[in-house]
This record gives structure tokens, sequence and C-alpha cells, in this order.
């Protein structure tokens, strides 16, 4: 029993935090230069957890989850989930230079929501070329039909397009509840990475903003609020490296333990988000601002593979 | 990382698991009075005989030495076997005995440490005062050096057991001149000395376990005090130290088995709605909510204890995880108060078994945010210690 990074996991996560911090800075979230896509899947990102055939480098979802924690701090592109999630399920399904084509970059992924109402609701779609669909049943990589339209996302890093005509044709089909696993605790990962996003910028606003000449952090009040905040951080990375460890080994129990690793890491990264915006107070309600950015990315992840109370009830 | 225990801990599992089968007494369990300290100690005999005694105590001293991920494994199925809470022992295994291994002297160890480990003495706690509870540093009991005596006047308050006890861990002030912190001593309290008054306290669940301590002259051997007159202080934070240990580790498997009681009864009893109350959206939520809380304990620990085991000290995420386990078993019980409706107003006062069970533990669970450290000091640890925040005082 070793919750901790091993040595091989935590150099891959300082390199991504060292790449993230330099490429990637949370503050040019909306505005990402166009070979952000090439970077991610030049680092290697994409197949973490991929078998080298198919062009990961296959170390597991354990340092996937720590990598993409990384990425969620700094309100990287959302669609890295989808392109994990598309690149296991070509190499799955047999579809070898498909997976390679996902992990290389070479086509562009985008996540496919299926709503209940009849429609599928893309993520992260511009530039796409395929799409990721995962439910209980399976998951699959379609193609992304030509000529839609895209339109603003509530997540300003990203547009999205809501999608009533049929998907293109299937690429690649895993019938197996792994694919939505997998896209769930990857998903639930980014989250962490959010709600520590939201605790830090919190915090370090808190010991430089002073009120009646002390810095705010200094006040119980507000300091309650973020030992709260780091609770919730706790208790989400403890969950979500556990659950990707119990993913990657195949335990009985997985299903059980990503799905509550979904729950604590949304609930973190949502009610982060909002006590972010309070501890700024009037600057927090401005577009200039970045807790928006965590917040609303809060929301994004959270209907990202929703962490369902029929799930976490089921026996 | 590696969520999988090593073949040898597996193995270890079995052994404890057999052991416990065994030797767990039969429930009911008798609730207090003279009848419970004699079940307390004799299960600690027992455990002590089987070679349990002090899982987490130097073999030197009699325990048993296991490690880390061993004590885990041994607390996990301690709670699944649903063995006897510690009780009376729990002050002289978990604090007072820890606290003379590192700080006592041999002579104050070789007395004490084996007849805590057997069973055969009870220890109470002696720090928070009515006017001291999380400013613990402003005591008031004093205590004056008389020849090879201390004399103590004074009062400690939210003492457990203290009836039944045999000797406390007592602070107190030996030098009123000195600050706050310094001036202070940790003492072993001979409870059947004269002058000592125990007033019980009825708490708002019934139960009267709780007690005010008075002392009146209270003549104490000089070579009763741990670690140097006036040097308390140091000794206290020790004890402290100790108080969690991974002894919480069986509080948490505790709520496991709680929180999957609760959803086992949400599906078998009717709402005043008649339908079974795991169909109401929002209790669904919350037991849903709480079954991924527990487990989320069950890994914040496992990766706390790994950092330990790395690192080979404490880390500061120990705060967080106090914190959470206080919260989150209070809303295991306001969730149980909640399926219960009505029903809760059926309690009988003071009642700790069979349905009034329930509004028992809803009522005591209080005490998780306060005793020990509330909350708010717990979240202002977390603030300057883990956060970095500047101080509040």
């Amino acid at each position: 029993m070793d919750l901790q990074p091993s040595e091989t996991e935590e150099a891959i996560r300082a390199a991504s935090e060292e790449f993230l911090r330099d490429a990637f800075p949370l503050p040019d979230s909306r505005n990402r230069p166009a070979d952000a896509w090439a970077k991610m899947a030049e680092m290697g990102w994409f197949g973490i957890g991929l078998p080298e055939e198919s062009g990961g480098i296959a170390v597991g979802l354990g340092a996937e989850a720590l990598v993409f924690a990384e990425m969620g701090r700094h309100i990287a592109p959302a669609g890295a989930i989808a392109a994990a999630v598309g690149a296991r399920i070509a190499h799955d399904a047999g579809e070898q230079a498909l997976a390679q084509d996902i992990a290389s970059g070479a086509q562009r992924v985008a996540i496919g929501l299926a709503d209940y109402r009849g429609f599928v609701r893309a993520l992260d779609v511009e530039g796409a070329s395929l799409i990721v669909v995962t439910t209980a049943e399976g998951g699959a990589v379609h193609e992304l039909p030509a000529g839609i339209n895209t339109e603003d996302c509530l997540d300003l890093s990203m547009r999205q397009a809501v999608l009533r005509q049929p998907l293109g044709a299937a690429r690649a089909t895993v019938a197996s509840r792994r694919p939505a696993l997998h896209q769930q605790i990857a998903a639930a990962a980014f989250a962490l990475g959010c709600a520590e996003a939201g605790r830090d910028m919190g915090v370090e606003y808190a010991k430089t903003r002073e009120q009646f000449g002390k810095p705010i952090g200094s006040f119980q009040a507000l300091k309650h609020i973020m030992a709260d905040m780091a609770v919730r951080c706790s208790a989400a990375r403890a969950q979500v490296m556990f659950a990707a460890m119990a993913l990657e080994t195949g335990r009985d129990d997985a299903p059980f333990h990503v799905v509550a690793a979904k729950r604590i890491a949304d609930t973190a990264a949502v009610e982060n988000g909002r006590a972010n915006i309070q501890i700024h107070g009037g600057i927090g309600m401005t577009d200039e601002a970045h807790p928006h950015l965590v917040l609303k990315r809060a929301h994004l992840l959270s209907h990202v593979s929703p962490a369902l109370a029929s799930d976490l009830l089921a026996a | 990382m590696d969520i999988e225990f090593k073949p040898e801990e597996k193995l270890f599992r079995e052994e404890v698991r057999d052991w416990l089968a065994q030797n767990v007494p039969p429930k009911p369990y008798p609730l207090d009075g003279e009848e419970a300290k004699a079940f307390d100690l004799a299960w600690q005999r027992k455990q002590y005989e089987g070679g349990w005694a002090g899982i987490n105590w130097p073999v030197e001293y009699g325990g048993r030495g296991l490690g880390l991920f061993e004590q885990i494994i041994w607390f996990e199925e301690y709670a699944r076997a649903q063995a006897p809470f510690i009780g009376r022992c729990f002050v002289g295994v978990n604090h007072g005995g820890p606290t003379l291994i590192v700080r006592g002297n041999e002579e104050q160890k070789s007395y004490h440490l084996p007849r805590i480990l057997k069973g055969e003495t009870v220890w109470c706690q002696g720090f928070s005062e009515p006017g001291a509870g999380s400013d613990l540093a402003g005591i008031k009991t004093h205590a004056r050096v008389e020849g090879d005596e201390l004399v103590v006047n004074g009062s400690k308050i939210w003492t457990s057991y203290a009836n039944h006890a045999d000797w406390q861990e007592l602070l107190c002030r030996t030098d009123p001149t000195a600050e706050r912190h310094k001036g202070l001593s940790w003492v072993i309290c001979d409870m059947h000395s004269p002058g000592i008054t125990i007033r019980p306290i009825r708490l708002i669940s019934g139960e009267v376990d709780l007690n005010q301590v008075f002392y009146d002259d209270v003549r104490i051997p000089l070579k009763n005090v741990v670690g140097g007159l006036n040097n308390g202080w140091s000794v206290a934070m020790s004890t402290l130290g100790f108080e969690r240990g991974t002894g919480f580790i069986a509080e948490q498997i505790e709520q496991s088995i709680r929180v999957e009681h609760l959803i086992e009864r949400a599906r078998e009893t009717c709402g005043p709605d008649g339908r079974p109350l795991i169909k109401n959206e929002k209790i669904a939520e919350e037991l849903a909510t709480l079954r991924a809380q527990v487990t989320t304990l069950q890994s914040m620990t496992y990766r706390t204890i790994s950092e330990v085991a790395r690192t080979n000290t404490p880390g500061s995420e120990s705060s967080l995880i106090r914190l959470f386990t206080a919260e989150t078993s209070q809303r295991i019980a306001r969730c149980d108060m909640e399926l219960m409706g009505a029903d809760m107003l059926s309690y009988t006062y003071g009642v700790n078994e069979g349905p009034d069970e329930h509004v028992h533990d809803y009522l005591r669970d209080f005490a998780n945010t306060i005793a020990g450290g509330s909350a708010q000091i717990q979240r202002d640890i977390i603030g300057e210690r883990v956060l970095g925040l500047p101080r509040s005082r």
C-alpha cells in the first residue's frame, strides 16, 4: 500500500507541472495558442496509460490522474480527457492506427455528452475531427459530422456544439463499462486540479490583499473558508488517486471508487470555485479577474460523466 | 502508487481476523458502572494475553511494535469484528502510556506501563478547565512545591471516567510568575488521594460519564512529575500528538458500517408518503454523498500513512482528516435522524442501546467538533500551518 507517487510517477507529474506553468498559464486559458493541442500531444499526455504499440507511454492510470490534476490546475484544454479515453477505446478495439493518430495529436477529439433529450453536446469541439461518447454499456469514437455550428460555452476556454444530427461513422467501439469509468476518473482528476486552483488562488489573494491594515487571510471568517477548501482538496486527491489505481488494477470495487472520486472532486471544484469568488470580493465579480474561469470549468467538469446517486448507491 | 497490501500483510490480516473471531466477547456489553469498568479491563487483559496489547507501543515496553500498515490492518479488522470500544483503557493506552514512553523516567515507565497494558489500571485526563478550553495554556489549577511534594488546588473538567480512574495525567501551573506556556507541569496524580472530589456532569444525551474534578490541597509526590518541573507544556503537546495516532481508523470503519446500515434502512423503511425512504431524492443524494465520503476518509488515511511511512514525520494532512472525519460523523447522524422521522421523539433519556442508540449517537456526536480541539481551532491550524495564512491571534 502506497498512495503517494512512486519516483517515476512523481518525475512525470513534476515535468508536467513545470511545462504547464510555462506553456499553459491559467490566465491564458480563454485564449490558448493554436499549437496548444500539439504541445500536449508532444508531452505524451494523451497516451499516459496507453500501451506503447498504440503510441502511448504505458505508465498507468495513476500517473495519468497525477498529470490530469496538474492540467486541471492550469485549466488546460479539457478535450485532453476525450483524447486519452478515445485513444484507449481505439486501442482496445484493435484500431491501432487510430489510437496512434489520437495520441500523436494528428486528430483532435471532442468530449461528447449524450443528452436525454436526444442530442449530443460536443465540448471543446473547435478543431476536432473526432468525438468520444461513453455510456454505461460502452464507448465509441465517432467522426464529427462536417459543417457543424459551434457556439459559446459557459467555460470560456472552449466552444461547444449541440449536435442534433446523427454522429459520423464509428471508428472504434468498445462494449464495456471501462470507457465510461476511464472518462469519469479522468474528469475527476481535472476537477481535483480545478479545486486546487480555486484554493491556491484564494489563499494567494488573501495573503496580499489588505483591509483594516492587515492581510484579509488573518481574519478567521476567511481563514476558515480556506481551511474547508483545503479539506476538500485533500479528500479529492486521496480518493481520485485511490480510484485511478483501483481501475488500473482491475479491482471489483473500481466502479464504486471511481464514482465516489467524481462526486468528491466535483463538489470540491464547484464549492472551492464559489468560495474563491467570495474571498476575492468585488474584484472576483469581474471578467478581468480569474476566479470565474475556475468556477466555470468546475461546472463544465461536473457534467462530464456526472457522479449519479444511483451509481453510488448500487450494491 | 500501489493500493494492494503486501502478501505478508495479507497473512497478518488473516491472523488478526482469526484471533478477533475467537476472542471478541459476545454482545451486549455492559454500558456503565463497575460492571463496565471490569469489562473494559478484562478485554484489555485478554488482548494483552493474546499478544495484541499496545499494538503501536515499542516491544521493549511490552507492546506489539507493529508497523503503520499493520496498525491499519489491526484497526480495520477490529472495527469489522465490532470489537468493544476501548472505553476506560483509552487514556492509559493512547495518551498516558505513550507520553511516559517518550518523556517518563525509568521508575515511572517500569511501574505504570505494564499495568496499563495488562488492564490493571484506569487512567483519566486532566487538561481542560472551566476557564481553559480551546485556550489550554490559560489553565489556572496550580501546584506549589512543599518539600518533596506538590500541593494541588483547582479544578479540571470534561474528565471521562474520573470516578473509575486510578491515575490521572494532570496538567497544572507550578510557576505562577512564568509566561503562560511556561511554568506548567505534567504530573501523574493518584485519583485515590485525599482532597479530590468528583462531580458528574450529565450530557445532552442524558448520560453521565464526564466529570468535573476538584483538588483541595491534594498532595502528589514530586517524583510524579513527568519530563521535568515547569516543562509540562511540551509534555502535553506530545500527549496530544498521540491522541489521534492510527486509532481513528477504527472510527472510520465504524462510520462506513453506519452508512451501510442507513442505506439498508432507507431501502426497507417507508416514509410518511408510504414509499421507501430511498425513493426520496433528497435522502438518496445524501446517502450517496455519505457513502462517497466514508470511502474517501479511508483513502485519505492511506495517503497520509503512505507519507509517514516514507518520511517518518506525521504529515500536516492529519489535521484535515480529523476535521473531515468529525464533520462526516455529524452528517451521518443528521441523516440518521432524517430517516427516523418522528420516531426520534421516542428517546429514553440516557439510554444507549436498541432504537435509542441512534438518537443517543446524534446527540453525542456534537462532541466530535468540540472535544480534543474544536473544529474552529482545527481550521485555524489548517489555515496557518497548512496554507501559511497570517496568524489570527
